[in-house]
C-alpha cells in the first residue's frame, strides 16, 4: 500500500482544476459538435483556448484515472485481475495523454 | 445447507439509502465519463489528422443519436460536477449535518436540470 494519501489529495487538486474549465468546455463542447473543420481549427488557433483544453484534458484523464483505481479498489477482489485492470488503466491513461498532446501541438502549429 | 442463501450486507432488504444512491451514481458517471474523456481525445486526434478523418466523425455527429448521446453528456457530467463540490466540502468536514447532506442532495439534482437546460437553450 504506497501513497494513498497524496493520491486523495491529487483527486481533489484535479476536481478543483476541472469546476472552472467544465463550466466553460461543455458549452464550448456542444457548439463545436455542431462545427465545420476549418471553424474548429480557428478555435484551437487561438492560444487561450488551446492551453485550456490541454490542461482540462489532462487534469481529467488523470481525475478519471484516480477514480477508476479507486472503484477497482473498492470492488476487484481477485489480485490478478485487480493487477489487469489497473494495468489497463494506466496505458489507457497515458496514451490518451500522449496522443492527445502530440495532436493538440501539431493542430496549433499547422 | 443452502448456497443461495443472502449474503451480508443484505443490500436488497436494505432501504435504498438517498446518500449511497448518490455515492453510487456519481461512481457510475465517474465511470461512463472517463469513457467521454477518452472519446475527446479521439476527437482531437481526428481532428489533427485533417478533414478527410474528421469527416467521419461528422457523419457521426450530424445523427440524432449523438444529438441524444451529447445531451446525457452534458446532464452526467454536471451531476459529476455539482456532487463532486458537494464532496470536496465533506472533505473539509462541512455542510455534513444530515439535514444539509439530504438538501443538498436535492440542489444537485435541480441544478445539474437547469445547468443542462440553459446549454442547451442557449445554443
Amino acid at each position: 500500500m504506497k501513497n494513498y494519501a497524496s493520491k486523495w489529495i491529487m483527486q481533489r487538486l484535479t476536481a478543483v482544476i476541472l469546476i472552472p474549465l467544465t463550466f466553460w468546455f461543455v458549452y464550448q463542447c456542444v457548439l463545436l459538435s455542431s462545427y465545420e473543420y476549418d471553424q474548429i481549427k480557428s478555435f484551437f488557433f487561438s492560444k487561450i483556448n488551446a492551453s485550456l483544453f490541454f490542461v482540462l484534458i489532462i487534469a481529467m484523464l488523470y481525475h478519471a484515472k484516480l477514480g477508476n483505481e479507486t472503484i477497482v479498489e473498492d470492488y476487484v477482489t481477485s489480485v490478478n485481475l485487480k493487477k489487469i485492470t489497473k494495468l489497463s488503466i494506466s496505458v489507457l491513461t497515458y496514451s490518451s495523454m500522449i496522443l492527445t498532446t502530440i495532436s493538440l501541438f501539431y493542430i496549433v502549429s499547422s | 445447507m443452502s448456497l443461495n442463501r443472502p449474503l451480508s450486507p443484505h443490500l436488497s432488504i436494505h432501504k435504498k439509502v438517498l446518500t449511497a444512491v448518490f455515492s453510487i451514481f456519481h461512481r457510475f458517471t465517474g465511470i461512463c465519463l472517463s469513457l467521454g474523456a477518452i472519446l475527446l481525445s479521439v476527437w482531437i486526434i481526428l481532428i489533427a489528422l485533417g478533414p478527410d478523418y474528421y469527416s467521419k466523425f461528422q457523419s457521426l455527429s450530424s445523427l440524432i443519436f449523438f444529438k441524444i448521446f451529447l445531451f446525457l453528456w452534458t446532464l452526467t457530467i454536471f451531476y459529476h460536477l455539482y456532487n463532486g463540490i458537494r464532496y470536496l466540502f465533506w472533505s473539509y468536514g462541512k455542510m455534513m449535518e444530515l439535514s444539509t447532506v439530504y438538501k443538498s442532495g436535492y440542489v444537485v439534482i435541480i441544478l445539474s436540470i437547469i445547468s443542462t437546460m440553459l446549454v442547451w437553450i442557449s445554443i
